[in-house]
């Protein structure tokens, strides 16, 4: 509680920011501690892409050899999915969905510093395998029985298990906190249909954590075993099977979709009506359509396995087929929001409106792999990695910079500038397009993943080339983003409370937030409280309004 | 300032634009390669259906966004009207895409049931067996010993060619001990795991390839170092020449080597990705037989080089297992022994002979 901020400190002895900072317990700080390892972690995993990228240029063996290149690519993909696109969404919601609810902190500030340091020290242990002789290197799937001890014996691979149950506790002591705090933290007045959908988004993601990581974590321990202990659930030699740990991975893997989508939604779905100055079109059936999701997210697991023969195919077919209404009816929420809407092209609305069409994509490819004889083309090709991208980078890390420019003013006081965000979107656009769009056409003329290198009269060269130029123009698309960061923070422009004309409770406290987060709250009435506070004697509006959702509830 | 703030919008738009124009035009080439089999001219109809759907709703959604941030621009400070839904239109947008969803469902299922149909009598078996990193495939003659079927195995930069009839069904099974590895021919749009699974189970496919070519083929599912070089080609006659091709192989079979009497044997221990010795002497002109003991659960082989070029190439072994190379007799001079697939230090020696 918030108590735990108030505490009165020990005589006159004053702490330095760095103990003060280490020793926190406060959500907002935790938050941006999150955001901040969250983002070294993507500048590492960064330079790892460049690296398979560089390689994968031209035809031929150039800069690395395979077995670097293998831990590259491995290293990559874990570390991008579990050390950044996770936690940065964890950091943004751990800061903001306190405030969004009106609570003083999160439901328990100590649980939530350990899930953050958990963190840290876990990622330095994947990283580690490469101080001992070399780290993972069977792709982010970690796929038996090339995971096991007879083909991958050295310690990377143990390393990446070890290192992966801490983060994945980590997430899951997150989880169990934000449900308490969305459940049990709310301010007078703030049912659950007021909350605003990034909370719900929240809230849908914190139970999918809660029910998938412990199956992975389990998996993992098993591998361990396996490799370590002389076990065998995935040795087929002694009656294990190595199709098991496909479905345990898939079985967290593909809620792992959704945990990261899912609070990039719920971003997109704060900003949009911010800069359409236009409620949330269809609030009620975005909630609806999020916690379908949810439920749906847990029977598709096995359309990764299509090609594996080992699994029962129109089931799987269906289900991911089906998951794709609910995701449609947010498309279409999303754009009844911009319709007839007062839209301002600021550099959040750019990476949300960079959101809605790249996930698009994303999510178009996906209902083509839902197809099993589509699917048996396409699995394990680069069309699977352009797909991927199209969610996680084009959906997520969009999501991600749409959240760091919109929530910046509240976390500092200073607004972005607005020239160097614009230019930063610009490179970031075209170089995601220019990195990913040509892989759809090289998978599907047949370019498998995860290879090193390729013939030179396979066809594949122009667009690979095409692809690492794309690669290297989103990775210095970072560098207005730094130099922004950098000038922001030594002569930023000063913005007051509000400076996006916000609806949620975070707009109604001062820039950044006291300790405590709220001197006074506005009486909530609606999922848009602010909106309502500001125009509280605009009758013309309110008396067009139908009744608010929620009305009738409180 | 105004005319300024237009021509940044039209710029910002322009921007917002080009990518989208440029993925316009890359979408009329996105189709999969010439289907070369019966069932993957099914697939390949399939997929234009899905993705013609796919651009359809790609265009009028990208084009709906375009236009709306376009034309409801913030000119001023009036609130737009404050709509917060509408039951109907929502019902209407629910339905669009579950009858999207369900006519591809629909046609996919209709185009699987032929992918996956099996004839009762195919025309040949072929076991395509996986090894760290390459392929053997054994023709399957129908009798019980093995040891006679003819087979052919790759090399690394020596891939195997699956030689098949034009016109019959053929059913592949696919086998592997060590890793997942993926049976993938990309004419032929489709791909299928060979998974080490436990009681001797094995993954099938079934194909009848349509047209006569020679087809690239590729592991798709990583398997570890090499997983690039794991390539193979699939060489489709017609039915007479290849019922030619496979009786004379098959009468030349490929016969097991046994050591001849007196000849000289070298005991070779591979083991922890290294040989126990690095230095073997012979006598010139004389055969002499190379026994591998191979320790490991992977494949290892021993070949001869002179001067970077391959003298003697030995049968990969996947291990663990032991086998004996029959090795003709050489010039005297410095050689080179080593293992194909792991050419490191410790698996490379020197072969004097003099």
């Amino acid at each position: 509680m918030a108590t735990t901020t108030l505490a009165p400190r020990f005589g006159a002895f004053r702490r330095s920011w760095v103990w003060d900072w280490l020793t926190t317990v406060d959500h907002k700080k935790i938050g941006i501690l999150y955001i901040v390892n969250s983002f070294l972690f993507f500048l590492a995993a960064g330079l790892l892409a460049l690296v398979v990228r560089s390689e994968l240029a031209v035809p031929g063996l150039q800069f690395v050899n395979v077995q670097t290149y293998n831990q590259a690519f491995t290293m990559h993909g874990t570390i991008m999915v579990f050390l950044f696109v996770v936690p940065v969404l964890s950091g943004f919601a751990n800061y903001i969905v306190p405030l969004m609810i009106g609570a003083p902190d999160m439901a328990f500030p100590r649980v939530n510093a350990i899930s953050f340091w958990f963190l840290p020290v876990g990622g330095l242990l994947i990283f580690s395998g490469y101080l001992v002789g070399g780290a993972a290197a069977e792709g982010w799937t970690l796929y038996t029985p090339l995971s096991g001890a007879a083909y991958a014996p050295g310690y990377g691979t143990d390393l990446w298990l070890v290192g992966l149950t801490l983060v994945g506790t980590a997430s899951i002591l997150g989880s169990v906190n934000f449900i308490a705090t969305i459940f049990k933290m709310r301010a007078p007045g703030k049912t659950l249909f007021r909350m605003p959908i990034f909370v719900w988004t929240m809230l849908v993601t914190a139970t999918l954590i809660l029910l998938a990581t412990p199956v992975l974590a389990a998996g993992m321990i098993a591998l361990l075993i396996d490799r370590n202990y002389g076990g065998s659930f995935f040795d087929p030699a002694a009656g294990g099977n190595p199709v098991l740990w496909q479905h345990i991975f898939w079985f967290f893997g593909h809620p792992e979709v959704y945990i990261v989508i899912l609070p990039a939604m719920g971003v997109v779905s704060e900003v949009l009506p911010v800069f359409s100055r236009k409620p949330l079109f269809g609030y009620r059936a975005f909630v609806f359509a999020t916690i379908a999701i949810g439920f749906l997210s847990f029977s598709v697991w096995a359309h990764h396995m299509f090609v594996t023969g080992q699994v029962f195919l129109p089931f799987f077919a269906f289900m991911t087929a089906l998951i794709a209404v609910p995701t449609g009816v947010k498309m279409f929420n999303w754009m009844a929001t911009l319709w007839r809407g007062s839209i301002s092209l600021t550099t959040p609305m750019l990476f949300a409106i960079g959101f809605l069409t790249m996930f698009l994509i994303g999510g178009i490819s996906g209902v083509m792999l839902s197809s099993p004889p589509i699917d048996f083309h396409l699995q394990d090709t680069y069309f699977v990695v352009a797909h991927l991208h199209y969610v996680f980078f084009g959906g997520s890390v969009f999501g991600v910079f749409a959240a760091t420019y919109y929530w910046f003013p509240k976390m500092f006081g200073r607004r972005l500038n607005e020239r160097l965000g614009k230019i930063h979107f610009a490179m970031h656009f075209i170089g995601f397009n220019l990195a990913f769009f040509p892989m759809h056409e090289l998978g599907i003329q047949g370019m498998p993943r995860r290879i090193s290198d390729y013939s030179a009269t396979a066809g594949w060269t122009e667009l690979n080339l095409l692809s690492t130029l794309g690669a290297f123009l989103i990775a210095a698309s970072i560098l207005p983003f730094l130099v922004n960061l950098v000038a922001t923070f030594i002569n930023g422009e000063r913005v007051g409370d509000d400076p996006w004309e916000g609806n949620t409770l975070e707009w109604a406290t001062s820039s950044p937030p006291p300790a405590y987060n709220f001197d006074v709250l506005p009486p909530i009435r609606s999922e848009r409280p602010v909106f309502d506070l500001r125009h509280r004697h605009d009758a013309e509006h309110l008396a067009a309004e139908p009744h608010p959702p929620g009305e009738g509830e409180a | 300032m105004r005319r300024l703030a237009a021509r940044w919008r039209l710029r910002s738009l322009l921007r917002a634009a080009a990518p989208l124009l440029l993925i316009g035009l890359l979408a009329g080439c996105m189709l999969p390669p010439t289907p070369a089999t019966t069932t993957a001219k099914s697939v390949w109809w399939l997929y234009l259906i899905v993705f013609g759907m796919g651009a359809a709703v790609f265009f009028a959604v990208e084009g709906f966004i375009l236009y709306a941030i376009f034309r409801y621009r913030r000119r001023d400070d009036r609130l737009p009207n404050q709509l917060h839904g509408n039951n109907r239109i929502e019902m209407v947008w629910t339905a669009i895409p579950t009858v999207i969803v369900l006519i591809m469902f629909v046609v996919s299922m209709i185009s699987l049931a032929e992918v996956e149909a099996r004839s009762p009598e195919p025309y040949l078996e072929v076991e395509v067996i996986g090894f760290q990193w390459q392929w053997t495939f054994r023709y399957l003659d129908g009798d019980t010993d093995p040891s006679n079927d003819y087979s052919v195995t790759g090399a690394p930069g020596a891939p195997p060619t699956l030689t098949v009839p034009v016109g019959k069904p053929v059913r592949l099974i696919l086998h592997s001990d060590n890793v997942i590895h993926s049976f993938y021919v990309r004419n032929f749009l489709i791909k299928r795991d060979l998974v080490p699974l436990p009681n001797g189970r094995n993954n099938e496919l079934e194909l009848t390839v349509s047209e006569p070519g020679v087809y690239a083929g590729q592991c798709a599912e990583f398997c570890g170092d090499l997983h690039a070089e794991m390539t193979f080609n699939v060489e489709a006659l017609p039915l007479a020449e290849f019922d030619a091709w496979l009786a004379s192989v098959q009468a030349g079979g490929t016969p097991q080597p046994t050591p001849s009497p007196g000849t000289t044997t070298v005991a070779l221990v591979a083991d922890l990705l290294a040989f126990n010795i690095h230095q073997i002497d012979v006598a010139a002109g004389a055969p002499f037989v190379i026994s591998l003991d191979n320790r490991e659960a992977f494949s290892h082989n021993v070949s001869i080089y002179r001067d970077g070029e391959r003298i003697f190439f030995g049968d990969y072994l996947q291990g663990p297992a032991t086998t004996s190379y029959q090795v003709p007799g050489l010039q005297a001079g410095e050689y080179t022994f080593i293992c194909d697939v792991h050419p490191i230090p410790g698996m490379t020696g020197t072969l004097t002979v003099e």
